[in-house]
């Protein structure tokens, strides 16, 4: 039984710190607490790109991760979904135009959902990722009609 | 020639091993068919993930068995430097210790005589 057609099967996530200070970090982590417990929607971080459905990514992209972002993304399988965490992920923040950074996420890959918040809330976070879930399901259904050769 | 071979130990049919391929490999067909479909052929994604580094090439990530003794090694690099040095892998060195070494157990035997 499904509860709703946007929980057809469980949704995986790749974490993915491309700069962080670790404060948008400690609040996806409490996502998974037992407060607000996104586990039990079977959502779940894993260890490796080629597991994810969604890639999380926190922080500015600094000029020695940009490669990696670029490596990670094309790593993750078809379809996938792209949320950025965090004012410096979505714009640089308060490292705006700073000498060792190369800029926010969207300028190196694309981003489907923005979560912005110094830290981002992780009820904001949940809701980030819910919008990622229904964008998913709506590729998948696009890839069912024409699937990718 | 399809008959029963008795070995002592067991036995061997070629009507078994034909049976157990065809149910084998319709497993792994099966499995295989439940892959991602969307997966792509040369591109990052037939790559290992390392955590996002490049792969190095396959001399330079290799892991050699010595690398096991490496504390051993490291420890008691006193001893094994020169042994290392002696092993030029050329012939004649090795000859010569032979003759070196030759020279002083005649020696050594003749004095205890």
């Amino acid at each position: 039984m499904k509860l709703n057609k946007y929980l057809e099967r469980s949704l995986w996530v790749f974490h993915l710190n491309t700069g962080s200070c670790n404060g948008c970090d400690i609040e996806i982590v409490a996502g998974l607490t037992p407060r607000y417990d996104l586990e039990r929607f079977g959502i779940k971080l894993v260890g490796s790109p080629k597991h994810a459905d969604v890639l999380l990514v926190t922080g500015p992209v600094t000029h020695k991760m940009a490669d990696r972002v670029k490596r990670v993304y094309e790593q993750t399988p078809e379809p996938k979904v792209v949320i950025v965490v965090g004012t410096c992920g979505t714009s640089g923040g308060v490292f705006y135009n700073s000498y060792n950074l190369l800029g926010p996420v969207d300028k190196i890959i694309p981003v489907d959902i923005y979560v912005p918040g110094c830290p981002a809330r992780p009820e904001a976070i949940i809701n980030g990722v819910l919008q990622a879930w229904i964008k998913l399901e709506k590729l998948r259904e696009g890839m069912k009609a024409a699937p990718v050769k | 020639m399809l008959g029963l071979l008795e070995t002592g130990s067991g036995f061997w049919s070629a009507v078994v091993w034909v049976i157990l391929v065809l149910v084998i490999g319709s497993l792994v067909y099966y499995i295989r068919n439940k892959g991602e479909k969307s997966y792509k052929k040369n591109t990052e994604q037939d790559k290992p993930f390392i955590s996002g580094n490049p792969e190095l090439s396959k001399e330079g990530s290799h892991i050699s068995a010595s690398h096991i003794y490496w504390g051993f090694t490291e420890a008691l690099k006193g001893y094994y430097n020169p042994l290392v040095k002696m092993h030029t892998g050329d012939i004649n060195d090795y000859s010569g210790w032979m003759v070196i070494i030759t020279v002083v157990i005649l020696i050594i035997v003749g004095v205890r005589r």
